[in-house]
C-alpha cells in the first residue's frame, strides 16, 4: 500500500505539490496523467524518498518513507525517463545485479533475481550483451528489470515511452500488462494515454500540484475534458477497447 | 585501438590481481635498470608474456604510437648538441636504452588490457582497495566504461552541429569553449539523472562484491611478480 | 516492508550526486582524448584534456575534482581507451607522459583549493577573474613541471631537452585553454555541485 497523507512540497524544477492525499492498494494499475510541470514527477519522487515532503507523510505499507528509506526503495521500484542514463554497468546482467548487490544479498540469490527479472521483460539469457548495442525498447526493458530485481510490490514509471518508436512502445506496454497480471502494482506517469488507459484500474490527473481527477478510467476521461491535461487520442482508444 | 578480447589463453584465465602484480613488478624493475644486460632479460620476459597472451604486436605498437613518437624523438634530442661535435652519441645511447625499457613496460601492460574484461578489473579494485575509496573507484570505473560510448556520441553531435554552423572557420579558442561548454552541460545533465537512478537502486557502501577467486595457477604468477619486484633492488 | 536489509549503508544523496558528476566528467575527459584542434604557429595541435582538468577543479572543487581525475586514471590503467591516442594500460601511468597524467589530480585539487578555499563550493562565476587565472596558470606550471621533470628523469634527458620536447610546442595551446576555461565558468551556464 502506497499512501500520501496531506503532502505538500515547495520547490523542485519538475513541479510542486499542494496537499496531496492518495492511497494506492497493492496490485492496482494506476495511470497518472498531467502536463509537464503539473507535479507528476515530484509526486513519484516522494514514493521512495528521493524527495521528502515539506508537510505531510508518505507511507509505504504503513511505514513512513523517512523512517525506512531502504524499505521504501526496495518496495517501490522506480524507472525514470531516459533509460540510457540509468545504467551503471556496460552489460545487461551486471546492470540488473546492481540493486540486489547493494542490498548485500548472496551471489546465488542475486543471480536468481537477475534471471527472473530478465525473464519478466522477455530478455532471459541476454546477461552478457552490451547495453549500448540494444534497441531503445530493449534498453527500457532492461531498466525495468533493474527495478524488478529489487522484488518491489509497486513499480513506478515516469514517462517510460519518451523517445520510443511504436513497436518498442508496444513491447514495453505488453510487459507492464503481464507484470500487472502477476500482481505487481503499477503507477505509470505519462501524458500519452493511448492503449495504457485500457489496462488501468484507475486514472489520477494532476494540475498545478493538485490531484484534480481520481476515478475509474471511463469516468475519469469525461472529467479530464476542460482540464489542462493533454489526452491525445485517448478517447478513441478507450472506445475501441470497451 | 587496444581493448579486451575474449580468448582461451592461460593469461585470460589468471586472476586480474596476479596480472596487476606482474605488471607492477615488471615496471618497478624496468624503471630501476637501463643496463643492456638487464634490458635483454626484460625483453625475454616481455616476449614470453606477449606470446602467452597472444598479443598482436604491430597493432599494439600502433595503439601506443603517441608514446612511440616521444620515445623515438628522445634519443635524437639527447644526441644533438649545440656546437661541435654536434652529436653526442653517448647521451643519445643512454636515452635510447631508457626509452626502450618504457616500450617494454607498455607492451607488458598491453597483455593485461587484452586479456582482462573491465568487470574483472572492477572486481579486483573493489576487493583490493579497502572501504569507501574502493567502492567509489570500482563503481566509478564501471561508470566510465558504461558511459564512454554515450559521451563520445554526444561529442560527435556537438562537433557536427558546430561544424555545420561554419564552426571550422571560427577561432580555436571559440571551438574549445563551445566543445567544453556544451560537452560539460550535457554530461552534467546525464550525471544528475544517473544520480537519481543510483539512489533509487540503493547505491550503498557495502554491497555484495563481484565474485573473484585466486586459483592454483595464480601461485606461480604471483611468484614471478615477487621475483621481478626483488630484481628492482639488484 | 522488508527489514532484513537493516545493515545496508546507503551512500548519502549529496555524495551520490557529486560522485555521478565526477564519474561522468572523468568519462568526458577520456572521450575528448582523440579530439585535436590545430592552432597557428605551433607544430602541436591542442588536445582538450587539460581544459577538462581545469573544469574539474573549477566546477567540482578540490575533493570531487581530484576524485574525478583519479577515476580517469584508474579507468585508463585497467585498459579503457582514454589516454592520448585512445591508448590505455597501466604502463602509460609510468611511461613518458606519466608525469603529466599524475599531475592532473593534483592540478584539479590545487585549482579547487585556490578558487573555492575549501570543500564548500562557491559559484566560480562569482570569483574574481584574476584569481581564476592565477589558479589556472599555477596549475599549468605544476602540470608542465611534473610532466617535463619526470620525462627528463625517465628518458635520461637534460632538463632543457625535455622542455623542448615536452613543453615549448604546447604553450600557445595552454594560453588558449585557460581563456576557454575562464569563458566557460563566467558564462554561468553550468552550476556547481
Amino acid at each position: 500500500m502506497l499512501e500520501f497523507r496531506s503532502v505538500s512540497f515547495g520547490f523542485d524544477d519538475v513541479g510542486v505539490l499542494e496537499d496531496v492525499s492518495l492511497s494506492i492498494p497493492d496490485g492496482e494499475f494506476v495511470v497518472l496523467a498531467g502536463a509537464n510541470g503539473s507535479g507528476k514527477t515530484t509526486l513519484l519522487r516522494h514514493c521512495n524518498g528521493l524527495l521528502s515532503p515539506d508537510e505531510g507523510t508518505v507511507l509505504v505499507d504503513g511505514t513512513s518513507v523517512e523512517d525506512d528509506v531502504i524499505g521504501a526503495r526496495t518496495s517501490v521500484g522506480m524507472v525514470f525517463q531516459h533509460p540510457r542514463d540509468q545504467f551503471v554497468a556496460a552489460t545487461v546482467g551486471d546492470d540488473v545485479a546492481f540493486g540486489p548487490a547493494n542490498l548485500g544479498l548472496g551471489r546465488e540469490e542475486i543471480d536468481r533475481r537477475v534471471a527472473e527479472a530478465l525473464g519478466a521483460v522477455n530478455l532471459r539469457g541476454r546477461e552478457d550483451e552490451r547495453i549500448d548495442r540494444l534497441s531503445g525498447g530493449e534498453q527500457s526493458r532492461v531498466a525495468i528489470a533493474g527495478a524488478l530485481a529489487m522484488e518491489p510490490t509497486h513499480l513506478v514509471l515516469d514517462e517510460p515511452f519518451t523517445g520510443l518508436d511504436e513497436p518498442a512502445r508496444r513491447s514495453v506496454v505488453g510487459r507492464l500488462e503481464a507484470l500487472a497480471a502477476d500482481g505487481t502494482g503499477i503507477l505509470l506517469a505519462t501524458h500519452d494515454l493511448r492503449d495504457v488507459l485500457g489496462l488501468a484500474d484507475r486514472v489520477i490527473a494532476m494540475a498545478d500540484g493538485r490531484v484534480v481527477v481520481d476515478d475509474r478510467p471511463d469516468r475519469a476521461l469525461e472529467e479530464l475534458d476542460g482540464l489542462p491535461v493533454r489526452v491525445p487520442r485517448a478517447r478513441a482508444d478507450l472506445e475501441e477497447r470497451c | 585501438m587496444l581493448t579486451y578480447e575474449p580468448g582461451e589463453t592461460v593469461v585470460h584465465d589468471l586472476d586480474p590481481r596476479s596480472k596487476l602484480a606482474v605488471q607492477i613488478g615488471f615496471a618497478a624493475t624496468a624503471l630501476a635498470h637501463t643496463a643492456p644486460r638487464a634490458l635483454l632479460g626484460l625483453s625475454v620476459v616481455t616476449a614470453v608474456v606477449l606470446a602467452l597472451a597472444r598479443v598482436p604486436v604491430v597493432r599494439t605498437l600502433y595503439a601506443y604510437r603517441f608514446a612511440l613518437v616521444i620515445l623515438a624523438l628522445g634519443p635524437l634530442v639527447a644526441a644533438a648538441t649545440l656546437g661541435p661535435p654536434w652529436i653526442d652519441l653517448e647521451a643519445g645511447l643512454a636515452t635510447a636504452l631508457a626509452s626502450y625499457r618504457v616500450l617494454l613496460i607498455l607492451l607488458v601492460s598491453a597483455a593485461y588490457v587484452r586479456t582482462t574484461p573491465v568487470r574483472e578489473s572492477r572486481a579486483a579494485i573493489q576487493r583490493t582497495v579497502p572501504g569507501k575509496p574502493g567502492q567509489l573507484l570500482g563503481i566509478g570505473v564501471a561508470l566510465v566504461f558504461r558511459f564512454l560510448p554515450v559521451v563520445q556520441s554526444d561529442l560527435r553531435t556537438i562537433r557536427d552541429a558546430s561544424a555545420a554552423r561554419l564552426g571550422t572557420e571560427r577561432s580555436a579558442r571559440e571551438r574549445a569553449t563551445t566543445i567544453g561548454l556544451l560537452g560539460l552541460s550535457r554530461t552534467f545533465d546525464r550525471a544528475d539523472r544517473l544520480s537519481l537512478a543510483l539512489r533509487a537502486r540503493c547505491f550503498s557502501w557495502n554491497p555484495t562484491l563481484p565474485a573473484l577467486a585466486f586459483a592454483r595457477r595464480d601461485a606461480p604468477t604471483l611468484g614471478v611478480a615477487v621475483a621481478l619486484l626483488l630484481t628492482a633492488f639488484l | 516492508m522488508a527489514t532484513e536489509q537493516g545493515d545496508v549503508d546507503l551512500v548519502d544523496g549529496d555524495v551520490v550526486h557529486a560522485f555521478a558528476r565526477a564519474a561522468l566528467l572523468a568519462t568526458l575527459l577520456g572521450a575528448v582524448a582523440p579530439i585535436a584542434i590545430p592552432i597557428p604557429f605551433s607544430p602541436a595541435p591542442i588536445t582538450l584534456q587539460v581544459l577538462f582538468v581545469f573544469l574539474a577543479g573549477l566546477l567540482l572543487g578540490p575533493l570531487w575534482g581530484t576524485v574525478s581525475i583519479l577515476l580517469y586514471l584508474a579507468a585508463g590503467a585497467i585498459g579503457l581507451p582514454v589516454f592520448a591516442g585512445m591508448a590505455g594500460g597501466l604502463g602509460v601511468l609510468v611511461g613518458d607522459s606519466a608525469g603529466y597524467l599524475w599531475s592532473y589530480p593534483l592540478a584539479a585539487g590545487l585549482i579547487g583549493l585556490l578558487v573555492h578555499r575549501g570543500t564548500d563550493l562557491r559559484d566560480p562565476a562569482e570569483v574574481s577573474t584574476p584569481l581564476v587565472v592565477v589558479a589556472l596558470v599555477t596549475a599549468t606550471v605544476l602540470i608542465y613541471g611534473m610532466g617535463v621533470g619526470y620525462m627528463a628523469w625517465l628518458l635520461e634527458l637534460e632538463l632543457w631537452e625535455a622542455i623542448t620536447v615536452g613543453a615549448l610546442p604546447f604553450i600557445p595551446g595552454e594560453v588558449l585553454k585557460i581563456a576557454a576555461a575562464v569563458a566557460i565558468v563566467e558564462s554561468g551556464r553550468i552550476d556547481t555541485v
